[in-house]
């Protein structure tokens, strides 16, 4: 144990450093995700087919490629044809927009879920289509959404490792340059998966708690 | 424009004192006739009530008042004006969607299952409606809550959430909701079937209330002593068509069609 602390202690700041960039970049990308989520779910509903066929379109082609492939796709194959993003960009670009199509799948049966009643009696009091969907629909829906969303959210900051491949040094970028230097592979990765570990762990309690604040109101409980 | 209410009254016959007007309304889903020409009048200030099997399209009638539902044929008039369409060269066009807006603030309905917005506070339920659609002003909005709130006796509820409440209470709310729009005419679509029996009472006396003050109500019922002791007029239907209507007293005391008496018999 005192050896492998010897071992990685002086790597720690760069390790702490990735980890640090692995925060922040899924913070923007999970913030990306709902936003994008959020809007294409709306689409997805919409009245007009064109709108709607874009929509389903945008999810099922970022849900049925893999994600290294529209990855290396972003960062080699764009700049190909003239549009210049860098590493890190390029990587929130990337997991925010496959983030954002599983996403809208999620508040899109959040949205398809909120009771009819509840539309009608909007209806009736005179109340815009847009106002409805704005006010009532789309709240309840992002309400009873964060639970199922909490899983696509947490597998965002799994898939953030795969930002290493383009040259992006978070966590499992600087983790790949101190086992090749340390050549403590076992040591260095094990860490690695703890590392991971708690951080999906501390995710998954800040869902729990934005459940429980957002649906104080809401008789979903243990359903949802 | 030729939905004034006072063209359509020259020009339908309409009594100058009706707030629902209807004749010869139909209604079909695909093949199913579910309204068969139904006329019904139910004069400003007066509580009618309508009763019936299950099927009979007393529910169905009442959402086509506030256009829930397109009519199949026939006319309908709330206050004098048509409310999903306009007349224009005889021939009816259903209006834009901020019209009907504008048109259905001006009628109220209940539901059976209260249809509370779930995420929202007792007040923010209230005040959703006027501020958006009527532009009142929010602090204005509040205290005209307030009071309806009193009236139907839930102060103490105004920031409480929906599943917080009882049915009776959510339904007393959903009234409340629903005056706070200042409506002309107020629908209920079983307002207390989905109750704990002990709690239609509450909800009933504060419909009875209302009645006292002078509101229109039209409502689907299966509280026949509420209808003999509010209503102004009964209308029982079946098969998609009236089979009788009259005098609740009367028609309770003494039904005439066979089918009323059947009826009658076995919800009473």
């Amino acid at each position: 144990m005192n050896q492998l602390w010897v071992t990685l202690r002086p790597h720690l700041p760069f390790m702490l450093d990735g980890f640090l960039l692995t925060v922040f970049a899924c913070t923007l990308a999970i913030i990306g995700a709902v936003l994008i989520g959020a809007l294409m779910a709306s689409l997805r509903t919409s009245g007009n087919r064109i709108v709607r066929g874009v929509a389903f379109a945008y999810s099922d082609v970022f849900r049925n490629t893999p994600f290294i492939v529209q990855l290396f796709f972003f960062f080699y194959g764009l700049p190909e044809i003239g549009i210049y993003i860098g590493a890190f960009e390029t990587g929130v670009i990337a997991l925010s927009i496959i983030g954002g199509a599983f996403v809208s799948d999620v508040i899109r049966s959040g949205i398809l879920a909120v009771d009819q009643g509840v539309i009608e009696a909007a209806k009736v009091s005179g109340l815009s289509r847009w106002t409805i969907f704005t006010k009532i629909v789309l709240p309840i829906a992002l309400r009873t959404s964060v639970r199922p969303m909490g899983s696509v959210l947490i597998n965002m900051v799994l898939t953030s490792s795969i930002l290493s491949t383009i040259t992006i040094n978070e966590l499992t970028g600087t983790a790949k340059i101190v086992a090749s230097t340390t050549f403590k592979p076992f040591e260095v990765y094990l860490v690695l998966l703890v590392l991971y570990a708690s951080l999906t762990y501390a995710l998954s309690l800040l869902i729990n708690t934005v459940h429980r604040r957002l649906n104080r109101a809401m008789d979903t409980g243990g359903a949802a | 424009m030729s939905n004034t209410p006072s063209e359509n009254r020259a020009r339908f016959g309409v009594p100058e004192d009706s707030m629902v007007f209807a004749r010869g309304v139909r209604k079909s889903f695909g093949t199913l006739d579910v309204l068969k020409g139904v006329d019904i009048d139910v004069p400003k200030g007066s509580v009618a009530c309508i009763i019936g099997p299950s099927g009979s399209g007393k529910s169905t009638f009442l959402r086509c008042i506030n256009h829930l539902e397109k009519l199949t044929g026939g006319i309908l008039l709330v206050d004098g004006a048509f409310v999903g369409y306009d007349l224009r060269k005889d021939r009816l066009y259903e209006v834009k969607d901020n019209e009907l807006c504008q048109r259905r603030a001006e009628i109220g309905m209940l539901f059976q299952s209260f249809n509370l917005f779930s995420h929202m506070t007792v007040m923010e339920n209230l005040i959703e409606a006027p501020v958006h659609v009527r532009r009142v002003p929010v602090e204005q909005a509040k205290s005209e809550a307030l009071e309806l709130l009193a009236r139907v006796g839930l102060s103490e509820k105004v920031d409480s959430y929906p599943r917080e409440l009882s049915g009776g209470q959510q339904q007393r709310v959903a009234i409340a909701r629903a005056m706070a729009m200042k409506p002309k005419v107020l629908l209920f679509d079983e307002p207390t079937s989905a109750l704990d029996p002990e709690l239609v009472g509450e909800v009933l006396q504060v419909m009875r209330d209302l009645a006292e003050t002078g509101m229109t109500m039209v409502v689907v019922t299966h509280e026949i002593g509420f209808a003999r002791e509010i209503g102004d007029q009964l209308i029982f239907m079946d098969g998609g068509v009236i089979v009788e209507e009259g005098n609740p007293r009367e028609m309770i005391a003494n039904p005439q069609s066979p089918r009323t008496k059947e009826f009658l018999s076995k919800v009473l």
